[in-house]
């Protein structure tokens, strides 16, 4: 149960590849946080630089106050869950789990109550004798944890520990990894590509790209408050339209703000500030679009008349491709809602109030 | 008879035949050996196998197992260094050290006896000829256990390490185990040659040692094939298959199906 923070860390391969560019994150006693991105941003580096798989070239990493930028994994006390559940092979489920402290020298009776509550623990009691090989992937994924917690680590790090799982079971485990952590009140940093998992489990999200961190907040902050274009692209769906801004009214806080964007006004309300002339990127979430039947008033701040192109069926909600000025708007509707639209294609008028503004880079 | 029967009956035919023409010499042998005088039967002959040529073969079985030691010893390292660390020239290096397959025993022999002049206690101890055999077999070890390691996932290792070992504990309790079969098929192959292996032995052998592949092919340059000659030779040929058949035994299907790493 470690406070674990990285200042500047940074990783270059053969002195050129930026693998992670200057990180630094600061994780709470018994926070569980989750590093967010896609494939090759830098999360998994980052995540066996802080279990020390890989050295960093720059920066240093504190459990507490101890810095442990240099000292081997085996001297970090750490519980780390690889992509496989990496149970050694030739090993029964019960030396699996006795492992960590059998190396550490404890003795038979210790080992053997800490073996029986971590398989209590997992849920997996009775199957000390089995080999990994006659185990189901989910039993294999949760001796794994039985076996990284049996060490009373100081802090749990998880590398996609789900991703060779089917849905299903990922859905379960990634529960049941969240009541582990709750349970035993350590700090944890979970990497992930998947969004569903990252916004199921943490307390805070890192969102990673080119080995920078490029938004660290709660859930509703990335998800309403993206900071960076790469963000608002990245999580969720967005249709994002590319202007200049046409007039700022100041409020007590922020700005009212209209946007020109893609020969399109739109009218929102923004914590940032911003100047007329200003090149910005408008976001505005498929989910937050209304449709509007025929001359039904509404006070909506923003009312885009249009043409439906396309409708997908997906289950639970209906994505309506729009046609708004020859350009494409995604509005995610339900099914319900679809239904009562009467008609699949045709004029038809969106509805939304909530705009996210970002500054485009120049 | 369908034509279908009759190709399966061929095809299990010819195995049979050619089962029959590569053991037909061992046993022509084999039945040399029982024959007494006046073409008699004569188990006896095998007595001498434990009596006189029981020193032969302790001498193979002693400079077979010091090879193989030593050869574990070396190769062992070497093979986790090929395949676990990236360094240039290592396909060369690799290449370079399974060279010695590929050196005709006679050849070998002489530039063994050649080096060996610069150190006469070489000569004159039976470690001159142990490490001739390692030399010879040191490939035939690397490369299984090349082929294991390469076979054996870092993650067992890692695993391990975040777990709390120590490099040496993540080798004896990860490492070694996993790549068991590897070591047995190196140490297999490697004692195979070793224990019947006379060309080197004749040209690096110290005075007073004479392994048992060594007092057959002297016997028969001196006294012509004897049925007792022959009683040795059988006993060294059973020797290896049963070291084969426990090889098999043991590692054999579990580790050609490939199912030994989950």
């Amino acid at each position: 149960m470690s406070r674990v923070r990285l200042t500047s860390i940074t990783k270059t391969y053969y002195g050129a590849t930026l693998a992670v560019d200057n990180v630094t994150l600061d994780v709470a006693e018994g926070e569980f946080v989750t590093l967010l991105g896609p494939s090759g941003c830098g999360k998994t580096t980052t995540l066996r630089m802080i279990a020390g798989l890989i050295e960093p070239s720059a920066g240093q990493i504190f459990f507490d106050d101890q810095d442990v930028t240099f000292i081997p994994p085996n001297a970090r006390n750490i519980g780390f869950a690889f992509q496989t559940p990496a149970l050694f092979p030739h090993l029964s489920v019960y030396d699996n789990v006795a492992f960590g402290l059998s190396v550490k020298g404890r003795d038979k009776t210790q080992i053997r109550n800490r073996v029986e509550d971590m398989l209590m623990l997992v849920e997996l009691a009775g199957y000390e004798k089995r080999f990994p090989a006659q185990l189901s992937g989910g039993q294999q994924q949760r001796v794994s944890l039985a076996r990284m917690l049996a060490t009373d680590p100081r802090v749990l790090l998880f590398d996609e520990p789900l991703s060779a799982l089917d849905k299903n079971l990922r859905d379960t485990l990634k529960y049941s990894i969240l009541d582990l952590q709750r349970k035993t009140r350590k700090t944890a940093i979970y990497v992930t590509h998947d969004q569903s998992e990252a916004f199921a489990i943490s307390d805070r999200i890192v969102v990673m790209n080119a080995g920078r961190v490029e938004q660290i907040g709660a859930q509703t902050d990335i998800y309403l408050r993206p900071a960076t274009p790469f963000v608002a692209e990245f999580i969720g769906a967005n249709n994002s339209l590319i202007g200049k801004v046409n007039t700022v009214e100041p409020l007590a806080e922020g700005a009212r703000v209209t946007v020109i964007a893609d020969g399109v006004t739109l009218r929102c309300q923004t914590p940032a500030a911003f100047t007329v002339g200003d090149s910005v990127i408008a976001y505005i979430r498929p989910e937050n679009i209304v449709i509007l039947n025929d001359g039904e008033a509404s006070n909506y701040t923003n009312i885009l008349a249009g043409t439906i192109d396309r409708v997908i069926f997906e289950g639970a909600t209906a994505q309506l491709r729009v046609n708004v000025n020859g350009r494409e708007f995604r509005a995610d509707v339900t099914c319900g809602q679809r239904l009562s639209l009467g008609r699949q294609h045709g004029p038809i008028r969106l509805g939304f109030n909530e705009v996210t503004l970002i500054g485009a880079r120049q | 008879m369908s034509s279908r029967r009759l190709t399966d009956l061929l095809s299990h035919a010819y195995l049979w035949f050619c089962l029959i023409l590569f053991i037909l010499p061992f046993l022509a042998l084999l039945g040399y050996s029982v024959t007494g005088p006046g073409g008699a039967y004569a188990i006896e002959n095998f007595k001498y196998v434990l009596g006189s040529f029981g020193s032969n073969l302790g001498w193979s079985f002693r400079i077979s197992g010091l090879t193989l030691l030593l050869n574990a010893i070396f190769s062992l390292p070497c093979a986790y260094a090929l395949v676990r660390f990236n360094f240039p020239g290592k396909r060369f290096l690799f290449s370079g050290l399974t060279l010695p397959l590929y050196v005709p025993g006679a050849v070998m022999g002489l530039s063994l006896v050649l080096t060996y002049n610069f150190t006469y206690r070489l000569t004159n101890s039976i470690w001159g000829l142990v490490f001739a055999m390692t030399v010879g077999t040191f490939p035939l070890m690397l490369t299984p256990l090349v082929v294991a390691l390469k076979d054996l996932p870092p993650v067992y290792e890692e695993a391990a390490q975040c777990l709390g070992a120590t490099k040496w504990q993540t080798y004896w309790r990860v490492v070694f185990p996993l790549i068991g079969p590897g070591l047995s098929a190196g140490l297999l192959l490697s004692f195979i040659i070793v224990f019947n292996e006379y060309l080197v032995t004749l040209f690096v052998h110290p005075t007073g040692v004479t392994t048992a592949p060594l007092r057959v092919f002297n016997l028969v340059r001196t006294a012509g094939l004897q049925p007792t000659t022959a009683a040795l030779a059988v006993t060294m040929q059973l020797i290896s298959f049963v070291a084969v058949l426990a090889f098999f035994r043991l590692f054999g299907t579990r580790y050609l199906k490939g199912t030994y790493l989950i």
